[in-house]
């Protein structure tokens, strides 16, 4: 098309192109070769008359590393096409200093920062540049979470310290002019600079952390009342030890300005104070009384400063709205180190009306969601997720908060539901893609099209949306259990879970991204595998939330690898089963189809090889635990896995009675176990045994009676051979019946037990529990301080002085309310896994009633 | 200023967490990339110290009538930094792009009436006027006002013509081809309210 109309963008059509292969392939770089060539000869032929066509022409000879090249266009003719100033010296500068022309990019940057002295990330690359370290492009490049690390590593190694002294005064005395020039802006740039060249001296070994705290200090006395303060440090106090970051908040304390300033500074402070002694776990040190103390003096804060946002508007920020965050988060804690459930009612109670006063606090709805989701509450924990208003790309990068406690769940309409949008939107965008990129194209953007294709790669190549199309699969397997039928439906749309098993072989080699934005997610809970709440105080030791995803890869994989392989290992025991019994009836043989038996016997190895075990190893340690050998604690949090590891197992060998018979004391003895250690307990503390009876009953137990389902249905007369049937009515009982018969026995009686559970929860009167729940609430001592604070001063408080909309938020929260909302959505979670457990049961009664027979 | 530079498509996946938490309009995703993809020099994200971003512009340019011109399609700093100068920052960013790189004649947007915030600082800070209001603009029944701000010396341009309650984009003027209108685009300017 170029050669036919020789028009410009028909050429960079086709430079694009080849820069796309060259960047997804990782090969093919002599390529660029030829589109720079390409690109020469136009520009002799026709000049370049795009800004974007430049951009392409200098990225293609960044990608050769051609620096000089690229360095030479920019400073000809060529470099007017970009015609905002700032823009070209950024290029210049990244230009020179990859070229590691140190010298002369430093002074480009310099002339930047008199430009933009507010300009971070210009002031990043001025000390890389100053310091020669190209370390810091690590920093720069790396795309892959929402929120680039905090920490930029910096290399001093290669200079001496002559070097570096000459190096940082001369850093200093820019840092100095510019925050003379900026003296009458509230720019915080220049300042935090100050900071940034204290932690360089500090991270050579320069001993000088009396003076990075006094910078620190300096800055907490400028811009410590603001909302940003905490943040802004963050990644310098990560550098300092333990006792020096409590040395820092100790000096905040002495120097907050609690006279002179006015009420909105103080607030601001004190809410810094706070979140700075969060972000450095110092408040895990503190001792019960403290913390508790703190949170009612917090409580009283908030209440004093309501006044304060009496006029603004409904979308304005509050004042002291983070403060009702943090009071919840030390109740939180509090709970954590007590195990008093009051800490956690009271947490409830606070957020609850902070959204009251202010519905639009997406902090407020995320704890709380968190905390419901904790006591099992899941219904109202998903409505304060629905609340968050997730769509579109949020799906990918929030719906993190809630999918993983709904797939433990027994809620499956909703989880349903949000397995559906999230993979429409991803297929949606997906498919949109080619019209997306002919757009970019048509509007002659090509440096966006690159970016484009890149992004569009990231999203595919997403940890969640692999894991959520192996799950939704899941999900219709485990809805359908209870008929054979259904099932073989579905594993027939999956075709036999052929495909699934591919995307297992495959995961080794993939590349997974994580676009989870994990920064959101509360301190107990920092990715959804951990939660410290589960844990005890004592073990604990304070972690920042960041670069949590590095760490979650190799796990994130082999689950989806382990999870993928289920639906065809499903498909495989109901074919071994088919035959089995019969065969067994008829001539004693060993059963199933030899070639099905070999396939299924390969994707058991596989599986336990992502348990991390041999297939032999795997069969000891089951074995053992269901003699008792071993206690089921050494199956960790995969218990679920392996117990789905024993049923396939039993399938693959139904002709030994033993293997049914370890597979039905592994049912009894995880199952009652968990029970009794529930006892009568509230729902409140033992949810996360609730969630793993749920997982048991609904994965490994519906894959066992579906293998049940399938041996009975072979030795059960079809309607045409009836005479048959009542032939076999007279066989003796073969060994395996008996097994089986023994099987559903067992199952049935360890369901039963699980029903029963559920309903001496059920049968508690609802207006008890509420009862139960306020009446923790209500003490003279100890938890319940905050609410009785919140309390009081609702009661006293006065429409002129809060204004009507708050005054008609304050009145018309109830605690009663909040408390039997909570009540409510745990029953409900109890009622939906009843209901499974009641459907279950009468599947094995069925059962029972059809091997009479035999 | 933190650091206001262009955005990349990358930047999406933040900039709509940043509408998570102070926006309730919420653009579908691909409203984001039309803009980005169509006239990347108007979109603009401010960057936090810590490489977070804590607010956006969103702009396109429009050719309804005979005149080239711009309009904010959405802005947003989040709650802990307002008050900073951010959002005055990030328009005049997109502003001056408008006027440098599209020779854009004026820029437009619409605001919610009850937003006194936002028409403070269009008004008074940003120097806009009030150009009309539309009645029910908003998908909760809320009036809008319909406001522009001229670039310089050209102010004398203005002309009277109908005033309009849907965004339309046609192939964008001075963007490229203005001639053909493809179905792909069109899918994407339904999305836009």
């Amino acid at each position: 098309m170029y050669k036919l109309a020789g028009e410009e963008r028909f050429l960079l059509w086709a430079v694009c192109s080849i820069q796309l292969q060259v960047l997804c392939d990782k090969s093919g770089e002599k390529l660029l070769l030829l589109a720079e060539g390409l690109l020469k000869k136009h520009i002799a032929s026709h000049s370049m008359h795009e800004p974007e066509a430049l951009m392409v022409y200098i990225s293609l000879l960044e990608q050769q590393s051609k620096y000089n090249d690229a360095l030479e266009v920019l400073s000809g003719n060529l470099g007017s096409l970009l015609v905002i100033e700032v823009d070209k010296l950024r290029i210049q500068g990244r230009l020179l200093a990859r070229a590691r022309d140190y010298a002369a990019a430093v002074d480009v940057y310099k002339k930047i920062l008199e430009l933009s002295p507010d300009d971070w990330e210009c002031f990043l690359q001025y000390l890389g540049c100053l310091f020669e370290d190209d370390s810091m492009w690590k920093y720069f490049d790396d795309t892959d979470q929402i929120h680039p690390t905090k920490n930029i590593e910096c290399k001093f190694s290669h200079l001496t310290e002559e070097m570096f002294d000459s190096r940082i005064s001369s850093a200093s005395e820019l840092v100095q002019k510019l925050q003379r020039d900026t003296e009458n802006s509230n720019l915080r740039g220049p300042h935090l600079a100050e900071i940034e060249i204290e932690k360089r001296k500090f991270l050579y070994g320069k001993k000088n952390d009396s003076e990075l705290l006094k910078s620190l200090l300096q800055y907490f006395l400028k811009f410590g009342h603001l909302a940003c303060y905490a943040s802004d440090v963050e990644a310098f106090l990560q550098v300092l030890p333990p006792h020096k970051m409590a040395e820092f908040v100790g000096m905040l304390v002495e120097n907050a300005d609690s006279v002179s300033a006015s009420a909105t500074t103080v607030l601001g402070q004190t809410t810094t104070i706070l979140k700075v002694q969060e972000l450095t776990g110092n408040v895990f040190e503190l001792p019960l009384g403290e913390i508790e103390a703190s949170a009612v003096k917090l409580a009283k804060l908030y209440c004093q400063n309501l006044p304060l946002s009496k006029d603004l508007d409904p979308q304005e920020s509050m004042f002291g709205e983070e403060l009702l965050s943090l009071i919840s988060n030390m109740l939180v804690q509090l709970y954590w180190r007590t195990r008093d459930f009051c800490y956690l009612a009271e947490a409830i109670m606070v957020l609850e009306l902070g959204l009251s006063i202010r519905g639009h606090v997406w902090q407020y709805k995320i704890l709380l969601l968190h905390i419901y989701s904790y006591i099992g509450a899941l219904p109202l924990a998903f409505e304060r997720y629905k609340a968050l208003d997730v769509k579109n790309i949020l799906t990918e990068t929030v719906s993190h908060h809630i999918l993983c406690q709904m797939l433990e769940s027994p809620m499956w309409v909703d989880l349903n539901n949000l397995l559906q949008d999230y993979l429409k939107f991803m297929d949606d965008h997906l498919k949109e893609s080619a019209d997306l990129t002919f757009l970019a194209y048509r509007h002659r953007n090509y440096s966006k099209v690159i970016e484009f294709v890149l992004f569009k790669q990231r999203l595919q190549q997403s940890n969640q949306y692999e894991a959520a199309r192996v799950e939704a699969s899941l999900l219709q397997l485990k809805q359908n259990a209870d008929s054979i039928e259904e099932e073989e439906r579905v594993l027939e749309n999956l075709k036999s879970g052929v495909q699934l098993v591919e995307l297992s072989n495959e995961m080794g080699s993939r590349t997974l991204r994580f676009n989870e934005d994990m920064q959101t997610r509360p301190w107990w809970t920092p990715c959804p595998e951990k939660n410290y709440l589960l844990g005890s105080f004592e073990d604990f030791s304070y972690c920042p939330k960041e670069n949590v995803n590095k760490d979650r890869e190799e796990n994130v994989k082999r689950s989806i690898q382990r999870k993928s392989l289920l639906p065809r290992m499903v498909y495989l025991s109901i074919q071994c089963s088919a035959t089995a019994l019969k065969e067994s009836l008829e001539t004693k043989g060993s059963g199933g189809d030899l070639k099905t038996c070999e396939e299924l016997k390969s994707l058991l190895e596989e599986y336990t090889k992502t348990l991390g075990s041999s297939f032999s190893d795997a069969v000891e340690m089951i074995t053992e635990i269901s003699q008792g050998a071993r206690t089921f604690e050494t199956l960790g949090s995969d218990l679920v896995d392996w117990l789905n590891f024993a049923v396939f197992w039993n399938a693959w060998s139904l002709s030994s009675q033993e293997h049914w018979h370890v597979l039905n004391l592994l049912f009894e003895r995880l199952i009652l176990d968990r029970i009794k250690s529930m006892g009568s307990s509230q729902m409140n503390s033992c949810y996360s045994d609730v969630q793993v009876l749920v997982q048991i009953i609904t994965e490994p137990l519906a894959w066992h009676s579906l293998v049940i389902q399938a041996c009975t249905r072979s030795s059960l007369p079809s309607g045409k051979k009836k005479k048959k049937a009542q032939h076999s009515d007279h066989l003796p009982s073969s060994p395996m019946s008996q097994a089986i018969k023994d099987s559903i026995h067992s199952l049935c009686s360890t369901v039963q037990e699980v029903s029963n559970w559920l309903l001496n929860q059920i049968n508690n009167p609802e207006d008890d529990q509420v009862e139960r729940f306020l009446t923790t609430l209500k003490r003279n001592e100890g938890p319940g301080q905050v609410l009785g604070v919140l309390e009081s001063f609702i009661a006293s408080s006065e429409e002129s002085e809060v204004g009507s909309r708050i005054f008609e938020s304050l009145k018309t929260w109830s605690k009663a309310d909040s408390a039997r909302k909570t009540v409510t959505a745990q029953q409900r979670v109890l009622r939906e896994f009843h209901q499974i457990c009641g459907s279950k049961r009468k599947l094995l009664e069925k059962l029972k009633q059809q091997m009479s027979h035999v | 200023m933190v650091c206001i530079r262009r955005a990349t498509v990358d930047d999406l996946l933040a900039m709509q967490a940043c509408n998570l938490m102070c926006l309730p309009e919420n653009y579908q995703m691909k409203y984001y990339l039309y803009h980005i993809l169509s006239w990347p020099q108007l979109l603009y994200v401010a960057e936090d110290y810590n490489g977070r971003i804590v607010g956006y512009v969103l702009a396109k340019m429009d050719e309804e009538s005979n005149e080239c011109h711009g309009h904010i399609t959405s802005l947003a700093v989040l709650r802990t930094h307002r008050k900073l100068g951010l959002a005055t920052k990030l328009m005049t960013a997109a502003q001056s792009a408008m006027e440098q790189v599209y020779e854009a004649e004026y820029v437009s947007l619409h605001v919610r009436r009850s937003n006194r915030a936002a028409f403070h600082l269009y008004t008074e800070t940003l120097g806009y006027k009030i150009h009309d209001v539309e009645a029910k603009y908003y998908a909760d029944g809320e009036d809008a006002y319909d406001m522009r701000k001229y670039f310089k010396g050209k102010q004398n341009h203005q002309q009277s013509h109908g005033h309009h309650h849907h965004h339309h984009h046609g192939g964008g003027c001075c963007s490229g081809d203005a001639v053909d209108t493809t179905p792909a685009e069109d899918a994407i300017a339904t999305t836009s309210k």
